[in-house]
């Protein structure tokens, strides 16, 4: 019966496919595998009678209480549009030079990643507020698709990203069992905050490669990613003539003389001599949108606080998420955008995130009782200790199917499917979990972004005028997925890149 | 009747949301308390797990009632609404019922054996209640059941009116897209 297993997995993935909810389908399949193994004579009933402990675990699992903690300072983050306040500050204040704009994205993108983690939104939220910009500004068409669809999957995998709360938890279960299977009695353990610690360095590294890429087009392909509005100072006097649009600042005396209609932002004194008609309008300086230090410095102060304290080992990664969430609700309070309303919105949009979550997990414990149950884990096993390559073909195998069921399935549904089944074998042959994790995280990235099949470009597609072609955008995007690549090969070939920091700070 | 059902399930559900952030706030009391007084406070702690807990066994149903709950819609997405609707049906009666159900009974003598002993948290100034706790399984179960025999009732009433104008579950309408 050893195909049993296999032709569980493949129902499921078959099922999957129909788009009824991922939770049930695992489930439900699963259920019913069992049910005519019981009947048949081919299944232990009494297998089934550890669920409720599972779920009860599930339920009570102190390190995935940090889910919904997360999420809630996501949602609250993003009702106080502080992703939106800090693009529109930084692509004014950047958006005048070469590759500025990418740049304002790209920031944004790596700033607040770690407040949303589900890659749809990111993508989503960035394409609408920046792609018109960008594309209005000149920008080539493939370039800022590509680099939209790769910023919004930077949530993956710099902390502290939900993914990396998941993937944390399943590893270290996989990581205990991996050593209990080798009769070693006190097991090492991996934490939620070894893989934060773990994921940091190459998740910087891959913003650097990012940003290394746009300064290259920025300075040999000007034109893919002109700047927009000159920036002229001027001393001394100075004869200037404009046609169209402009942006003045004048400090000190000017004499100004207008013809046609004209937009005077007037802040502090100004005498104006007028001669004919004219129509003042006399701005404030605006007070209705947070200043750019503002919407730059509170996220950026609200990620280190958060990432510090678990990295500093002064807080557990569910501690820091509340203490993050109640920073978020500070924000929200000191930009006005906080009501009981608001509150109430948020604390509803939590509650569904984080049922949708733990729906899958708990549809994934039956899923894996009864693969289990049919002998499922020790086909793995067998399936892998015979491979040639030993451990490394057996990590090749493993990111090539998780790479591919990236394109079908979420992060969610791969780290709670996928690794339980994996994980343990791949520990035992004696790889670093916090590597292994970092791997699969920046694995299922890449996975997202490629074409044809990758979420992301599908979100972006949603969000893009019909005259950019589909095509444009994958053209776009390939630049991204070699430099994932390049991070990939680069986590192979210095694992250290992922271990070393996890190991200074937890020994 | 589906009227009562989702009304019901809907108040447990949001009802149970403001948990959120009272976790939120607990789990920042349980810093501050630790930090600025030196204090442990386990029966704290536990609160934000029975919150939690709470959240999901009640979040459960009614993310289902308003079709939060992620869906593969590579190909769902380009379906008629007719055919999304029949294959949320027949979903509803293989995988749905059967596995709720199973959950109500195989839950059944698990949460009994806690209630026999009136079973107490394992740590010292810990909740009392973790029969109660686990009372959480059957009783998501039952809303789960009950919430999938409303969805029925309406998909068969769509059916056979031919009328799928519901806005509720008209849409893959994920709650991740909200983030």
């Amino acid at each position: 019966m050893s195909w049993v297993p296999i032709a569980l997995f493949g129902a499921v993935f078959v099922a999957l496919l129909a788009g009824y909810p991922v939770a049930l389908t695992l489930a439900g399949v699963s259920l019913l595998f069992a049910l005519v193994g019981i009947a048949t004579g081919h299944f232990f009933a009494g297998d089934l009678g550890f669920l409720s402990g599972r779920l009860f675990g599930v339920l009570t699992n102190p390190s995935l209480i940090a889910v919904p903690l997360f999420v809630f300072m996501g949602v609250v983050l993003e009702r106080t549009r502080l992703a939106e306040n800090l693009l529109r500050g930084l692509t004014r204040a950047l958006g005048g030079r070469p590759g500025g704009l990418g740049f304002a994205v790209l920031a944004v993108g790596a700033l607040l990643a770690a407040s949303t983690g589900i890659v749809g939104a990111t993508v989503v939220t960035m394409g609408l507020l920046a792609l018109p910009v960008m594309l209005k500004q000149g920008y080539r068409e493939s370039l800022a698709t590509g680099t939209l669809a790769a910023t919004g999957t930077l949530g993956q995998i710099i902390p502290p990203s939900i993914a990396l709360v998941l993937l944390g938890d399943v590893l270290g279960n996989a990581y205990q069992q991996a050593q209990l299977s080798q009769g070693v009695l006190a097991p090492k353990t991996v934490s939620v905050g070894d893989l934060f610690a773990g994921a940091l360095l190459p998740g910087l590294v891959l913003v650097g490669l990012y940003g290394l890429y746009l300064l290259w087009i920025a300075w040999r392909h000007e034109d893919w990613a002109p700047g927009g509005e000159a920036d002229l100072k001027i001393r001394g006097e100075a004869d200037l003539k404009i046609r169209g649009e402009a942006d003045l600042k004048i400090r000190g005396e000017a004499d100004l003389k207008i013809r046609g209609e004209a937009d005077l932002d007037l802040t502090g004194e100004a005498d104006l001599g007028l001669r004919g008609e004219a129509s003042l309008v006399v701005n404030k300086a605006s007070a209705a949108e947070p200043s750019l230090v503002l919407s730059l410095v509170a996220p950026l102060v609200l990620m280190v606080a958060v990432l510090g304290s678990i990295l500093g080992g002064v807080a557990t990664p569910t501690e820091a998420a509340g203490v993050g969430a109640i920073g978020a609700l500070a924000l929200a309070l000191m930009t006005g955008s906080l009501s009981l309303g608001v509150l109430r919105d948020v604390s509803l949009s939590t509650a569904r995130t984080t049922a949708m979550v733990f729906f899958v997990l708990i549809g994934a414990s039956l899923f894996s009782l009864v693969f289990r149950g049919y002998g499922g884990d020790e086909l793995v096993q067998s399936v892998f200790t015979d491979m040639p390559g030993g451990a490394m073909g057996a990590l090749a195998v493993v990111m090539l199917v998780v790479f591919l069921l990236g394109f079908m399935l979420d992060f969610i549904e791969i780290t709670f499917v996928v690794v339980p089944i994996v994980g343990p074998v791949l520990l035992a042959m004696g790889l670093d979990p916090v590597w292994l994790g970092v791997l699969l995280a920046v694995n299922l990235q890449t996975s997202f972004l490629t074409p044809p099949f990758g979420f992301a470009l599908f979100y972006l597609r949603g969000v893009t005028p019909d005259h950019v072609a589909t095509t444009t955008i994958y053209r776009g995007v390939i630049p991204f997925v070699l430099m994932q690549l390049l991070l990939i090969v680069i986590l192979l070939a210095f694992p250290k890149l992922a271990t070393w920091l996890p190991n200074l700070i937890y020994g | 009747m589906t009227r009562a059902i989702d009304a019901f399930v809907r108040g447990l559900g949001t009802a149970s949301a403001l948990l959120t952030a009272v976790m939120v706030a607990v789990t920042v009391l349980v810093v501050v308390l630790r930090y600025l007084f030196g204090t442990g406070a386990i029966a704290l702690q536990e609160v934000v797990v029975y919150a939690h807990a709470c959240v999901i066994a009640f979040g459960l149903a009614y993310t289902l009632q308003t079709n939060g709950h992620v869906r593969v819609d590579l190909v769902y997405a380009r379906l008629s609404t007719r055919t999304q609707r029949i294959i949320d049906l027949l979903g509803h009666l293989l995988f749905l019922l059967p596995v709720s159900a199973a959950l109500l009974y195989l839950s059944f003598d698990y949460v009994a054996a806690s209630w026999r002993i009136k079973e107490a948290s394992p740590e010292v100034g810990g909740l009392p209640a973790i029969y109660l706790l686990k009372t959480l399984i059957p009783i998501s179960a039952a809303l789960l059941l009950l919430q999938g025999l409303a969805l029925i009732a309406r998909i068969i009433g769509q059916l056979i009116s031919g009328d799928f104008g519901t806005a509720a579950s008209a849409t893959n309408d994920r709650p991740g897209a909200e983030l």
